[in-house]
């Protein structure tokens, strides 16, 4: 599955002549994303999404006639490593693109490196807003939704189905926790919502129940949480245990409740809302119809990461063909601006920051299916451009 | 009778003769460094000199570990502390200040000293076993509130560090220039294992030595361990955060990762694989695990089981590690002839 | 005031007495593994892990959760003692001991932490509670499982200290622990004892896995979770104590719980050590003496 060549002084004399004449042989992009550790599950969509996209684009002919080719490493979901594995595929594997990583550290550290090798990278995981804000780059680009996007789909859905909202906040303490806690209390405070009380729990904190007592004195009607993955889990289950969750609405960030701890969660689940950018619900033509390839071929519905995943194929083949070549200068030209389809729809990649727009929405999870509750259009979810490095 | 130590170089064999094979396999490893240069620079290699200035770096971390482990008879947890405090010193003061590598290691080393300092006296109170576990949790708590803090970047770290040129008066070395920051880091290395092994020789390292065999008896010679368990503490604190320094000026940026629980228990594999007491056996080890982790990656996803398992079987049938079982093998081989 | 004591001590309190339990039945196993064999065993977290996996496996193929309870420290004695048998035994017999079980045992942890991962995904799982509900108690809501947890949580310290202190077995135990060749000389049959110990350690493990897994769900790193606290509160009440171990355990747990009021989340960890340090500083051996001695 992982294809790589192994002998590396081998590998090296071998393609130094291909890369001299590459116009004519396979576009390898090279993917650096966890393969094992906590995120192997999410790793697990991205490989999906990418196989079946790289698949029907060779079926279809290609990308100006050339096959794509994905070249995989495991970076851990550590940035020491990715940045090793990275560099392995830019400088030996000679890929002409990047994408895969998942932990925003990760996507931040291999932006960098793709700057020292003249090369593009695109995350499709990453929601931290810093990436395409503060902490931009001339060669990353965002096909995914980020945080400020979601809190505007669910801060939207709050003001509309709760009136007079209070809210409590409980997010694992660690950037990506406290920075989606702080962007969502902007977007609800904006809309007219109360903040009744806040508490940050270790990130991996096993047992909750110590902040029920405070929760409850707080006689919050909402619940917003930036908890992911185990953490999830716990804290869902252990809310039910000692009946937290009745007559409050639990709401929260999109890396909450995914197809990865949805399972485990089981009912406890039941009634969360969160803003995302894609839902294997949406009812159109294209979705339906890539919701049933991805299901046929790896046996479980695609989640928000299999279809950006997917997406940013798509993306990189549109540029390529608009540039009329794979060099990094004429891509990154082609790539300002660009609109490309998606199962989500039609997405623009704004040149002022490298961000993907996209329409929004808001879902719930009923008895283990996320159903959409609410849609926010591109242009109002978006956000201003931060980006003063471009 | 008590038998002889598993852990640090072997006490039976003649120290001369043992001394001189040591000597050669440290000779041994720096040519085959300076070999695999010269190959990689012909093939115009970027990646692989990096990969192994990395392996370099994290040797120097292993180094640390063996002045305590394989000579000092302290077994280290948390050495990933210094480690990662190097490295988020030197990348700030790069950043901030100025983007210069004698001022970067000259701050990192006068920090280190005053932080090793207070890391050991906690530390050192304790003894064997409890040694071990205080300087995990010292670095499980450190590691956690960097983690949190804003300021250093939190989970996601720092970036943008530059790599400093130095500015010698008939030439520039420029850090990012991947064979030469090869050759610095691996001459660096080299200094730091001739110092170390000269500094064995001397009546402090003797000490050391006395401290990993028989600490009670040390008492009743007139010497206090205490003191000299500090300053090892204290000095291999230093060589694990010079490493580190040297970290940020190869990635260009440092994370919370740098410090945590599997940063130090690399080193301590690193160093029983390679062998401990023999200090370049740490430099072997960090080398053949890299290369190893490189290799097996390409594979599969699960190359902690292989490490794992060649770890394992090495505590159990090979605790001496490579060097340690290498260097009595060429002794004997010398002494036939 | 006493609105507060009740509404909000009150239930401080025993919320941090089930964490307390179930963080003393992983110190349990730790402590006495310690006192006797010497033996520091990192890989404890993965043996609690694999403890709940078993579990889960046992429900999967339809047994109901008492059943899964009841075998599973059954399952992990057998793999506890072929551990000790077929690696531990190794390394016993040099004088760096210390320092080399605790190197294998991490070793050990490594690969039994990557074997879960393929074996069962790197997904959460979980396993429902068997007992659901809720009791009142002082006007406020606790489940019944953790009440459930609390209760066999404590039949079960009570049942080692038994069997430590008031049966031969344990007598054995102790005398191995305290002069392993007088015991042997004495007809004590010292390397099944020692193997038998960490099996009994091992089990206690793989228990709490079981017990603890409807509230904390299952997952690879799970093992995690429970390092720092149980090696702290077993290196504070004293490596070897029993008495130790369930003292300090409670006391760390409730320290932490009320500390959670007043102080920030984050700080509970560092609390902890400070504690740990502190303990150290005064009594380096911790505030009890070792199995066998005392």
């Amino acid at each position: 599955m992982i294809r790589y060549h192994l002998n590396a002084i081998a590998a090296v004399l071998a393609l130094t002549p291909l890369v001299a004449s590459a116009q004519t042989g396979p576009i390898r992009v090279g993917v650096v994303t966890p393969l094992s550790g906590t995120y192997a599950g999410i790793g697990q969509q991205v490989k999906w999404g990418l196989d079946l996209a790289a698949a029907q684009i060779n079926a279809a002919g290609g990308v100006m006639g050339r096959k794509l080719e994905l070249v995989y490493e495991d970076e851990e979901a550590n940035p020491a490593v990715a940045t090793q594995k990275a560099e392995k595929l830019l400088q030996v594997g000679k890929v002409d693109f990047l994408t895969g990583t998942v932990n925003s550290g990760s996507t931040l550290a291999v932006g960098q490196v793709a700057e020292r090798n003249n090369r593009l990278i695109a995350t499709t995981v990453s929601f931290a807003d810093s990436i395409t804000a503060d902490k931009c780059s001339p060669n990353v680009f965002r096909v995914n939704a980020r945080a400020g996007m979601q809190s505007a789909a669910l801060a939207d859905w709050m003001a509309s189905t709760q009136k007079n909202a209070n809210v409590f906040y409980l997010g694992p303490d660690y950037e990506m926790g406290r920075s989606t806690v702080a962007a969502f209390k902007t977007a609800a405070e904006g809309k007219g919502a109360k903040t009744v009380g806040e508490v940050f729990a270790p990130l991996d904190n096993k047992d909750y129940s110590p902040y029920f007592g405070q929760i409850r004195g707080a006689r919050p009607t909402v619940i917003y949480t930036s908890v992911a993955g185990n953490d999830t889990v716990r804290l869902f289950t252990q809310m039910a245990e000692f009946g937290l969750n009745r007559n409050v609405q639990v709401v929260g960030a999109s890396g909450t409740v995914t197809s990865q701890n949805l399972a485990a969660i089981g009912k406890a689940a039941d009634g969360f809302v969160t803003g995302v950018g894609y839902s294997p619900s949406i009812d159109s033509a294209e979705n339906r119809k890539f919701v049933a390839d991805f299901e046929a071929v790896n046996k479980s519905k695609p989640d928000l990461y299999g279809a950006d995943s997917y997406g940013v194929l798509f993306f990189y083949k549109a540029a390529v063909e608009k540039a009329g070549s794979t060099d990094t200068d004429k891509v990154r030209e082609a790539m300002r601006g660009l609109q490309w389809a998606t199962p989500q729809g039609m997405k623009t990649m704004r040149a002022g920051d490298h961000q993907a727009m996209q329409d929004m929405y808001a879902v719930k999870v009923v008895g283990g299916q996320f159903q959409i509750v609410g849609k926010v259009s591109a242009g109002a979810a978006i956000g201003p451009d931060a980006c003063t490095r471009f | 009778m008590a038998k002889a130590l598993s852990i640090g170089p072997a006490t039976a064999a003649p120290t001369v003769a043992r001394r001189s094979a040591v000597r050669w396999l440290s000779y041994a490893f720096f040519v085959a460094a300076l070999l695999f240069a010269a190959v990689a620079a012909a093939l115009g290699d970027v990646f692989f000199f990096r990969l192994a200035t990395e392996s370099l770096i994290f040797g120097g971390l292993a180094l640390s570990v063996d002045l305590l482990l394989g000579r000092t008879g302290l077994l280290p947890l948390g050495q990933a502390l210094f480690f990662g405090f190097g490295a988020y010193v030197s990348a700030l003061t790069l950043k901030h200040l100025a983007p210069s590598l004698p001022l970067a290691l000259a701050v990192v080393l006068a920090s280190c000293t005053l932080v090793g300092l207070i890391g050991g006296l906690i530390a050192i109170r304790a003894k064997g076993v409890y040694f071990a576990l205080i300087s995990f949790g010292l670095a499980q708590v450190v590691s956690k509130i960097v983690f949190n803090t804003r300021e250093l970047g939190a989970s996601d770290g720092l970036i943008g560090v530059p790599a400093p040129v130095i500015h010698l008066g008939v030439a520039n070395l420029d850090t990012a220039h991947a064979p030469t920051f090869f050759l610095l880091v691996l001459g660096g290395m080299a200094l730091l294992l001739a110092l170390l092994m000269r500094l064995m020789d001397t009546p402090f390292g003797r000490q050391l030595d006395a401290i990993r065999t028989n600490e009670h008896r040390l008492a009743f010679l007139g010497f206090d361990p205490w003191r000299y368990k500090l300053a090892a503490f204290v000095l291999a604190a230093d060589i694990a955060a010079l490493s580190g320094a040297l970290y940020p000026m190869l990635r260009g940026f440092v994370s919370p990762e740098l410090m945590f629980f599997q940063v130090s228990g690399n080193a301590v594999i690193n160093v029983i694989v390679g062998g401990s007491g023999s200090f370049v056996g740490a430099l072997y080890g960090s080398a053949l695990l890299t290369a190893l982790k490189s290799v097996v990656g390409s594979f599969t996803a699960h190359h902690a089981i292989v490490i794992g398992a060649l770890f394992v079987v090495s505590v159990i049938f090979f605790p001496r590690g490579l060097v340690g079982y290498l260097a009595p093998a060429l002794q004997r081989l010398w002494s036939r002839r | 005031m006493l609105d507060w004591l009740q509404f909000v001590l009150a239930p401080q309190v025993v919320n941090g007495l089930s964490i307390g339990v179930a963080v003393v039945l992983m110190a349990l196993g730790l402590t006495i593994i310690f006192g006797l064999l010497d033996v520091i065993n990192m890989a404890h977290g993965e043996f609690y892990a694999i403890g709940a996996y078993a579990a889960l496996a046992l429900i999967g193929v339809g047994l109901p959760f008492w059943w899964a309870l009841a075998l599973t420290p059954l399952l992990m004695a057998v793999v506890g003692y072929a551990a000790e048998r077929a690696l531990i035994q190794r390394v016993f017999h040099s004088k760096d001991r210390h320092t080399l079980t605790l190197l294998l045992t991490f070793g050990i942890g490594i690969i039994l932490e990557d074997l879960l991962k393929i074996a069962f995904g790197a997904n959460p799982l979980r396993i429902e509670p068997p007992i659901t509900g809720a009791t009142e108690m002082f006007g406020l809501f606790f489940p019944n499982y953790r009440l459930f947890l609390m209760a066999s949580g404590a039949a079960v310290i009570a049942a080692v200290w038994v069997v430590a202190f008031r049966t031969r077995l344990g007598a054995m135990v102790r005398a191995a622990a305290f002069d392993r060749n007088m015991a042997a000389s004495l007809g004590v049959p010292v390397s099944t004892v020692y193997a038998g110990t960490f099996a009994f350690g091992v089990a206690l493990a793989g228990l709490s896995g079981v017990l603890l897994a409807p509230i904390y769900s299952v997952f690879p790193t799970m093992g995690r979770d429970f390092v720092l606290i149980a090696f702290s509160v077993v290196i504070i009440g004293g490596m070897g104590s029993i008495k130790g171990a369930v003292i300090a355990g409670l006391l760390l747990t409730q320290a932490q719980s009320i500390s959670s009021l007043v102080i920030s989340p984050v700080w509970s960890d560092p609390l902890l050590f400070g504690i740990m340090v502190l303990v150290l500083m005064w009594r380096p051996h911790g505030l009890f003496g070792r199995l066998g001695h005392g």
